[in-house]
Parts: structure tokens; sequence; C-alpha cells
């Protein structure tokens, strides 16, 4: 298990590995040349602000919405659940792109930090609805008597109760900030992706897209160790089990249908509009579609989710289950490498992935086998964590009566333990395949000749400023991703 | 009590969930507190135990009924101004903040010094000195909920709520956090309500316990009347084993298959005997009984009896004394006086009932 | 607790269709040319530095003509130079289609292009192809400055990009730095001003805060939205506007004559070492120098065919007339210089 689990965590560390070697090949002096031009400065001062204010947006909206959510008695309060994660279907480049269509010439910081605002709310918005829900509502009710009011009770007691929540989200938004690429490339903003990408398509020897692409992963891996601490703090205190949880405020009628239109306005904005743009983008263009190459590109797209969904829950059981079974520095090493990926934006993956085969395995080089083991290193987390939360939510203790009873340690794995975790690990594999569905930059790099995804499709189009042929690759995409999106956001509120 | 008056009026308390048209929770409450006085309010979960106390702390609405504190009306009190203190399950304390800073919070009004002088006397108090700067998570079940006192105790309220503070303790621990707890309050002077679903709880801190039922306080005296004269069948078996005989009274006895019982003079009819383990004696002269089952409890042994005609009844012996085995034949009398409930003619309970 | 399992149920089955439909897409979808080339069909890869929108119906029509199947990879001219030279020998390239002559020198400089057969390189004048054989000129264009018509009169707009680092543009011109037109046309700047005022003009240009597009297209987009007050470009994305390009927001500035504001560069075409042996790349750059290529650059991509007699491109001036430098297209394969240049003034 152990050996299984090191294998994957090398594939997982190999990328970066290799990209670290391939700058470091180019000389001390490019590397240090590239990195004291003031221009690399500026862009990680463009990085760093898009990043503060998105996290603060995402911050402010999403603490909203969940208080709302949760506190006010609202119609229709599962709807409202729902609204506030699916977003989470709509990749931010098509609400970039949905917003080029609609306002041509739109560009530049606030456009791409209302689109990342509404792409990245939901990873706010989820966990602080989960610990609002779960929260205790004795603090609050004790903070009543102890002479606060009902606000200044909420706000001292109950909001610090899930600011770790939030603050663990925003770093996810952070790290997802700092990773995106569609969206800040279709709205012009130079941030680092963006950098690494005009480096690696306008340069002619990559080293000054290689280091990028290494001051970006340093950004990035230092959101995740935030977050990490921010989370490990968040679970800290949580012992405690509710004992009473609040009840959901009456607001009078007006006040109602205030919030009800607040928060489905912010619904409409991150998920009606960028459907209805595209939709009537394809209605203006008056042609039709080209259906056979969008049938092939859907087909593609949807063949490649699901084999990266395969290889990675084939890759993600073994170190899931060393993690959610095992203690012990090596099993914590293993562990954290397989997350290496979470830290690794696309283009990076994307880039360190070209080097790497064409390195080592120029026979591979540009095949989807490479394509879909990028998806395997950026994704491998997302399966490890769901694996390892299923496989611990299975007691310990029915897998021994499982050993008392004749069973192998294998044995006990297929007829109790994976026959009880499998909804959870598939359900990481199901994140898995949208993920890679909407992935962009590596994809961009990597695929094979001939090969399109739907959203490489889309870029091609949009490169030529073709809006119209763009849209039903986009619309295509909202819907494939909304799905499964929707199931999972389900799943989500009726835990 | 003492002449020291009404801390706490209940009066007539009706309450719900779901909005005026939600079905009650709490029908027809009435509750009064003494100052200084320590009253539990018992009753099994789902009787309205802990929508009693919030609506007292205003943290539930009424529906009907008022609240009074010292005279004064507090239907239009809110909780931050009603001088309340509350304890609820598992402390609730502030997971953010430490120890020295949840007893703190109340104190708002303090100012800096005179705040920190107030915390360490009550931390003193409750002997939680050395623990001011810990987080709750650091804290045992024990100390947490003695934080919680602390901080409930902190604005010197009137009246302190709690809601079963101890259920979530090891049983060794909860006595001695009891004790403590008690003798805080009372120390203090602070008239408490104490919400608990275990008689022996109830019994062995309360100036008076009173017992909710579905919603309505079916009793409210002090422990040893509750015990020993329960007002229905139902409470007798609530607060204690009880074995519950029905028979003929001519006034003074009662006669029950357990032989003729005295009672207290009163109206000759049909009536309900209750009557206690304690009560029960073996071996002397009376009706002829079967050992079923003898079961050791270290300081006694309850012994579970059937006699002829199918009655079952169950009796304490001390646990020095000589043990009768189950299949041994015995004899049995109740003695000294027992309760008895008058019975109604339309009564459902059944003639004659094992213990409780 | 049925629901849930159902829909995962669903879900899963929906998984294994796509999964039956990957295998079938992973045959059609040709994962390596080496296992499409053993089949026995005749196959090329084209990396294309053109975008799909400019050659892609001329390379249907070759693969109808000829039967050959052609598999392209687009991508930026300077990306796919970039890739041709960290691929070397291993590149699944046969033929690269270049958007301008700096990158084919670069990548034959590395001795990566083979020669081209003598007909193929004759087929075009002297000056607009390669010294050596190692690529053919296969188009001729412009750089011009597109302007927005409705804030500018064209006598407003310099003739001279040396003139856009003044003041009075500083955040009006769109750019395409790592677009390899853009690189080359700095290369020029380079090859005539000298490296020294080169630099001052980019930097310049740096300080003017220019919008930084993907490619020309963008630019053009951006300029006819109004968004963009200038654009430097390529003629030929304005002029082969469907609509009449003299009707659009965005009007061209044709450089001064003689400056390197008016230089013409070429788009080409080389075959790589590896199939210096290829009969159908042979086939394929033949074909882009024959008469139905070159009258299809000429009608739909509006560019200046160096073929006599393939007609000339509509709405904008004969190529005779656009007095371009004198600038012999080889010293344009310093690209990497120049590339280094704009990466340490932070163009790119």
């Amino acid at each position: 298990m152990l050996a299984a689990g090191a294998a994957v965590a090398v594939l997982a560390a190999l990328p970066l590995v290799y990209l670290v070697v391939r700058a470091g090949q180019a000389g001390g002096d490019r590397v240090v040349a590239v990195l004291t031009r003031p221009r690399t400065w500026e862009l990680a001062a463009n990085t760093v602000l898009l990043v503060a204010a998105v996290c603060l947006g995402c911050l402010v909206l999403g603490v909203t919405t969940a208080v709302l959510v949760v506190r006010i008695r609202l119609p229709a309060p599962g709807l409202w659940w729902v609204l506030a994660s699916l977003p989470l279907a709509i990749p931010s480049y098509i609400t970039a792109f949905a917003w080029l269509a609609a306002w041509p010439g739109l560009n530049g910081f606030w456009p791409v930090v209302g689109v990342m605002v509404l792409a990245c709310t939901p990873y706010v918005t989820i966990p602080v609805l989960a610990a609002l829900r779960l929260a205790d509502a004795g603090p609050e009710d004790v903070a009543r008597t102890l002479g606060r009011g009902p606000v200044a009770a909420f706000a001292t007691v109950t909001l610090p109760q899930v600011l770790p929540a939030a603050l663990a989200g925003s770093l996810l938004v952070a790290l997802y900030t700092l990773s995106d690429f569609g969206a800040i490339a279709l709205l012009r903003y130079q941030a680092l992706t963006w950098a690494v990408h005009a480096s690696y398509t306008g340069t002619l020897d990559r080293v000054t897209a290689a280091v990028l692409a290494l001051v970006l992963t340093a950004f990035a891996l230092a959101m995740v160790l935030a977050e990490r601490r921010v989370r490990r703090r968040a679970t800290a205190g949580r012992a405690v089990v509710a004992t009473r949880r609040a009840d959901p405020v009456s607001l009078g009628p007006w006040a109602t249908a205030a919030t009800a239109t607040g928060l489905a306005a912010v619904a409409a904005l991150s998920l009606l509009l960028p459907p209805a743009v595209l939709a009537s983008r394809i209605l203006r263009a008056g042609t039709a579609p080209d259906w056979v190459d969008l049938a092939r590109s859907a087909v593609t797209t949807l063949a490649l989710g699901a084999v990266a969904a395969a290889l990675v829950v084939v890759l993600a059981v073994p170190v899931g289950v060393l993690a959610a079974r095992y203690r012990g520095r090596s099993v914590g090493v293993v562990e954290s490498l397989a997350y290496l990926g979470h830290g690794l934006p696309g283009i990076v993956v994307g880039l360190a992935l070209v080097f790497l085969s064409l390195g080592l395995l120029p026979a591979l080089y540009q095949t989807a086998p490479v394509l879909v083991f990028a998806y395997a290193v950026l994704f491998l987390p997302k399966a490890v964590g769901a694996t390892r939360a299923a496989v611990e939510r299975v007691p310990t203790s029915v897998e021994e009566v499982s050993r008392t009873l004749g069973r192998s340690a294998l044995g006990t794995w297929f007829a109790v333990t994976g026959r009880q975790a499998w909804p959870g690990i598939a359900a990481g594999g199901l994140l898995v395949a949208v993920t890679t569905m909407k992935e962009l930059p590596a994809t961009l790099m990597l695929r094979p000749i001939g090969l399109d995804t739907l959203a490489t499709d889309l870029w091609q189009h949009t490169s030529m400023g073709a809006y119209g042929a763009a849209a039903p690759a986009a619309l295509l995409l909202v819907l494939v991703a909304s799905v499964p999106a929707w199931f999972l956001s389900e799943r989500g509120r009726r835990r | 009590m003492t002449g020291d008056g009404i801390v706490l009026r209940v009066r007539g308390v009706s309450a719900g969930y779901g909005g005026r048209r939600g079905p009650l929770v709490l029908r027809d409450v009435d509750l009064d507190v003494h100052a200084g006085e320590f009253v539990s309010v018992l009753g099994v979960s789902g009787s309205g135990k802990t929508t009693l106390l919030r609506t007292v702390a205003g943290l539930h609405p009424v529906a009907t009924g008022t609240v009074e504190m010292r005279g004064r009306d507090l239907a239009r009190v809110a909780p931050q101004h009603r001088g309340i203190g509350l304890v609820p399950q598992e402390g609730a304390l502030f997971g953010h903040l430490t120890v020295a800073r949840n007893v703190g919070y109340g104190l708002r009004r303090l100012r800096g010094p005179e705040r920190a002088r107030r915390v360490a006397e009550l931390l003193a108090r409750l002997e939680l000195d050395g623990l001011a700067g810990r987080m709750p998570h650091e804290l045992s079940g024990g100390q947490r909920q003695r934080v919680a006192l602390a901080r409930a105790l902190a604005p010197e309220p009137a009246v302190v709520l709690l809601d079963e503070p101890f259920a979530n303790l090891d049983a060794g621990l909860r006595a001695a956090v009891r004790a403590d707890v008690v003798a805080t309050l009372r120390a203090a002077g602070t008239a408490a309500i104490l919400i608990t679903h275990d008689q022996d709880e109830a019994f062995s801190v309360s100036d008076r316990v009173a017992v909710l039922h579905e919603g309505r306080i079916v009793q409210d005296d002090e422990p040893e009347i509750l015990y020993s004269a329960p007002a229905t069948e139902w409470l007798a078996r609530f607060v204690g084993a009880a074995t519950l005989l029905r028979g003929e009274s001519d006034g003074a006895v009662v006669d029950t298959p357990l032989g003729p019982v005295r009672h207290r003079p009163g109206r000759p009819g049909v009536v309900t005997a209750v009557v206690r383990p304690e009560q029960v004696r073996l071996g002397e002269p009376g009706v002829s009984a079967l050992v079923v089952a003898v079961e050791f409890h270290g300081h006694a042994r309850l012994v579970r009896l059937a006699v002829a005609d199918g009655t079952t009844a169950t009796a304490r012996v001390p646990a020095d004394a000589g043990a009768p085995r189950p299949g041994e034949a015995t004899t049995v009398s109740v003695t000294g006086t027992v309760h008895v409930l008058r019975t109604g003619a339309g009564s459902s309970d059944r003639t004659t009932v094992g213990h409780g | 607790m049925s629901t849930p399992r159902r829909r995962l149920a669903l879900l899963a089955g929906a998984l294994t269709a796509a999964l039956a439909l990957s295998a079938c897409g992973g045959g059609s979808t040709p994962a390596a040319p080496a296992t499409t080339a053993a089949s026995g069909d005749r196959t090329l890869v084209v990396y294309s530095g053109r975008e799909e929108a400019l050659v892609g119906e001329l390379i249907k029509q070759f693969e109808q003509t000829s039967g050959i199947k052609v598999e392209t990879r687009y991508g930026s001219t300077t990306e796919l130079a970039a890739q041709l030279l960290e691929e070397g020998d291993r590149t699944p390239a046969q033929v690269f289609l270049s958007q301008e002559s700096g990158a084919l020198g670069a990548v034959a400089a590395a001795g990566h292009l083979t020669t081209l057969p003598a007909d193929v390189t004759s087929a075009v004048p002297a000056n607009y192809t390669s010294k050596d054989g190692s690529w053919v000129g296969l188009t001729g264009r412009a750089r011009v400055i597109a302007y927005d018509s409705r804030t500018y009169a064209a006598d407003q707009v310099p003739g001279d990009i040396t003139e856009l680092v003044q003041p009075q543009w500083k955040g009006k011109i769109a750019i395409a730095p790592t677009n390899a037109s853009f690189q080359a046309h700095v290369t020029a700047l380079r090859v005539t001003a000298g490296e020294e005022a080169a630099r001052a003009w980019v930097q310049g240009l740096k300080a003017n805060e220019p919008q930084i597009h993907r490619n020309n297209t963008a630019i053009l987009e951006a300029v006819n939205a109004g968004t963009a007050g200038l654009g430097l470009i390529n003629h030929y994305y304005w002029a082969r506007s469907e609509t009449d390009p003299t009707t659009l927001r965005a009007q061209l500035k044709f450089g001064d004559p003689g400056s390197v504001s008016a230089l013409v560069n070429v788009t080409g075409a080389g075959i790589l070492k590896g199939a210096a042996q290829s009969p159908e790349a042979a086939e394929f750059v033949k074909f882009l120098v024959s008469p139905q290529a070159q009258k299809y650059f000429a009608e739909k991509t509006a560019e200046y065919p160096l073929v006599a007699g393939a007609g000339a491109p509509k709405a904008v001036p004969p190529l005779d007339r656009l007095g371009g430098p004198d600038i012999d297209l080889a010293q344009l394969s310093s690209v990497r210089t120049t590339v280094e240049m704009l990466t340490q003034e932070g163009l790119v």
C-alpha cells in the first residue's frame, strides 16, 4: 500500500521537479535576470492585487449570501443552497467570454475581479453555509443573556465561529484566482498566468516561461500552506457538537422579498447571464454552428473527462486509504506530495509536461496519455480528499469485525470498506471529470494535434474574434459541467 | 421558602414553534422562583424544558402568558436587558475566545482593570485559576462547565438558567461538578433554574422541583413531598421506583395484594397505593411471595417479587442483610404509611402495575 | 435514500458510456501521427503559425485535390518556432507555415529546415524568399497602423511608428508583443535604426502603457470597437473583412514609404529536415506557390501573392507602391535578440 502510494506521489511530484531542473539548466544568470527585471515584479504585483481584491469580494459576497440563506426565513430554502453552489459549473473563462460578447472591448482589472468573484464565491459560500448550519446556537443565546443585541451577538459569537471556514475558503479562492488563465487572458489582465502563456507563445527559448511558472508556483504553494494552516485551526475547536441550531429569522414581507431578490440577482448574474448572452450570440450569428465539429469536441471532452477520472480514482485510492488509515511521517509525505497538484496552476503543469515529455519521453510528446497524466497531476488532490473522507467515515471497528469473521485485509476492503466508501470515492471521480472537462491552459499546451476539446474550441474561436462561432461550445461546456455540479451540490445539501 | 420574595414569576405561559398556528410546546405554565432559590425543572426529553428556559431568557417568543422579574413584566425586554444568566448544554463557550475573555464577555460596562479583577475573582471561585489563557477546546468537560457558569455569573444576574449542564459529563465527574456549581450559586445567593431529565440530580440539589410533562407543569413541590406524595400515577413512577397497588380503602387502610396497607386517613373507596421499595419488607409475617430476581446496587439490593395473583412488587433490602436467591419463597408485607391516589372511575391505569 | 442512489447509478452509467465513446474517439482522433501514417493513408503534419481562419480553408482545398490528410497544429508563429527548436529532430512536424520570415530564418539557422526544390523557390521573386532555399515566401503583407476613424482623421495618425512613443498616444496603442509580426517589426527597427534606438523605442512604447493583446485579430477588434485608438497589425486582417473594409470603423494607415513603418514582410513555409524525403510535404509546399493557392491568398485573405499573375487584394494599394524599406528579409532572422529585448523591457 505504501509502495503504491509512494509511486503515485513520485508521479505527482515529477512535473514540478522537472520544471525546476529545466529552469536550472538555463543557468543561474538567466534565472536571476528574469527574476530581477522590473517586469516580473510588475506581474507579481498585478497578480497579488488581483488575488487580494477577488478574495475580499468573495469573502464579503460569500459570507453575506451564506448568512442570508441560513439565518433568514426565505421561500424555497433549498433552492438558495443549490443556487449558491451552482456557479461552480460555469468556468470563469465562460463568464469572461460572455461578458466580452456582451460588451466588446471589456478588459482590465475590475472586469477580471467581477468575473472571478462571481465564479469563485461558492468556495466561500459553501463552507460558510455548512459551518453556519452546524454552528451551535448556544453561544449566541448566551451572548444575548450577557447583554448583546441579536446582531451584536451574531457578529461577536457566531461569525467568529465560521470565520475560519470563510478564511480557508477565501484562500482557496486565492489559489484559483492565482491559477486562472482563461478569464485573465480573455480580459487581458497581465497577471503571472497570462505572462507564462505569453512568454511560452511569444519567446523562443522558454526560460522566461519556466522561471515565471516557478514564481507562480511559489505563490500558489504559499496559498496552499496558508489554507492548510487555517483549516487546521478551523477544525481544532470543532469537537463540540451543536446542541441547538439557530432558527431562521422571519423578516417582514418586504425585507424578505428584498433579500430574495438580492440573492436571485447575484445568481442570475453568475448563472443566467452567461448562457443568455451565449444563446443570443448564437442566434445573432445567423449561421448554423458546425455541429459535426462541435459533437466531436464534446465527445472528446467527455472521453477525456471520463478517462482522467478513472485514472485519477485508481491513483487516488491507495493514497486516500493510506491517509485515512495510517499515521506516520512517510504517509504524511506521500499525502502531501499527492496534494501538490492542488498548488500547481494548470499552465505550470502544462509547461512542465511539455518539457518533461520532450526531454524524457519524446515519443509521448503531445499525445493523449501525457494530457491525461497532466489532468491526473492537477486533479489527484480532489480524488484523494474524497477518498480519504469516504474511507474515514467507515469505522475501523467494522473492518475489525470483518477480519475476525475470516476475511483478509484485501477481502475486507472489497466486502466492507470499499462498499461503504464507494459513493464518496465516485463523487470525487465525478468532480475530477467535471474539472477536467473545463480545463483550458494545460489542454492548450499538451493536446495532440487535431484534438479539440470544447474549451480549446472556444479559445480558438475567441482568438479569431468569432464570438458567435464560439458560443455553442461555451454553452455546451456549461451544460456538461452543470449536470454533475448539480448532483454534487444536491449531495452536499443532503449531508 | 423564606420571605425573600419572588424574583421570577412565570404565569400562564404558552409557547410553540412555527409561528402562531404552530403546535404548542408549553401550555399554561406557572413557575415562581424566590430569591436565592434553586429550582429544578424535571422532564423527559421533548417535554418542553428547554423551550421553557429559552422563553424565560427571552430567546423564544411567548404565545400567551407573562414572565415577570421582580414584579416587572419582561414581555418587551430583550434578552440582553433581562439580567438572566444562561448556561446551556455543553457550556457553549465562545470557541474563538480564551477562558478569561469568555468570562469577561458580559462585562463590557466595566473598565479594563475592574473587569480583569472580576474575571480573576470568578475564576478563583470556580477553581479555574491558571486556565485564564486557555482556549475552550483545551479544557476538560468539567472545566468547560465551570467556565460557562463563571461567564453567566459575571454580570451578577438575578437568576441563572442551567440547561442540562451536567448531562454530558462522566458519571464520576458529574456529582463533583454539580456540587461545585450548586455551592457557587448558593454562595453568590443567585437564584437558579436547573433543567434536567435526571430525577436523582433534581432531588439532590434543589429546593424545589417542578415536573414538566407534555408542556405542562404537573407538580411543583419540595423534593421530599414530590417523592412521598406524587400527584398522579405517572408522577409516582417518574420520580422513583414504585409499586402501584389498587385496592379498596376503608378510609385508613387499603386492602392490596400485598396485604393491608396503612395510609393517611381519607375518604373510603377505591384508591391506588404508591408503595416505594423501601416500604416493602421481606421475611416478616405477610403474604407469601416468590423471589423472581435480585439486583445488587452496592448500598442496597432490589428484590423483584411475585405474589400468587400475579402482582409484582419491588423491595429494597440493605446490602448487608442476607440476600434471598431467585426462586426462593418468602413473605412480603408493607410497612409505614403509604401515599394513596384517589382513582377516578374513568382512570385508564391498570389495577396493579409493576415498579417504576 | 433511493433517489440519490439511483442518480448515482445513472451517472455511473453515463460515465461508462463516455468511456466507451472515448475508445471510439481515441480511434478517430489521431493520437500520434506515426500510427495513422502506418495505416496506409497519405498524411502530413503541419505546424501553422497562421490562424485557422486564414489558412484552414486552403488546407482543406489541398486535402481535396491531393487526397492527403493534413493534421495541423495551430499556434502562434513564435510558439511553434520555439517548439520546433525544442523538439529538434524529434518533431512530428513536416511543414512549418510561418506568419513571417524571421521565425523561418531562426528555425533554418538552427539547421532544422531542409532545402526546398528549386522549382518551388524560383516561383517567387528572390527578394521575398530565402537566399539558401531553406524556406519559401508565400505572400507579402504590410505592417500598418489601424486607427479608430471616429476619433482620428487619417492625417492625424502617424505614418512613422517611431512617433508612437509620443505622450499623446499614451494608453491609446494596441500591440501584440508575443506576435511574430510585431517582433519582426521590432527586428526591422533594430536592423535599420540600430540596437540602441530600437531599445529606446521599445522603452518609450512600454512607458506609453500600450494595450497588450493576444494577436492581430484582437487588436483590430479593439480598434473597431473603439476601445483602442491605434493598433499595430498586418494589413490583411483588415482587408479580408467580409463587409467592405473601407466602411469599417477601423481604418488603415500605411507607413511612410521608405521608412521601417512600411515594412513588407512575407509569410512563408519550410520543410523540416525529418521530412526531407516526404512527397506529401513537397507536394504541399508546391501547392502553396501554385496559382490556386496564390489566388486564394489574394482573394480570401487579402494578402499580396508573390507569384505573378495571381491577382491582387482589394481595398489596399498594390505591393510595388508600398515603398517598403530596403531590408533583406534574411536580416530579420535575429528574432531571438528581439525577443530578449522585449523580455528585458517588459513587453513580454
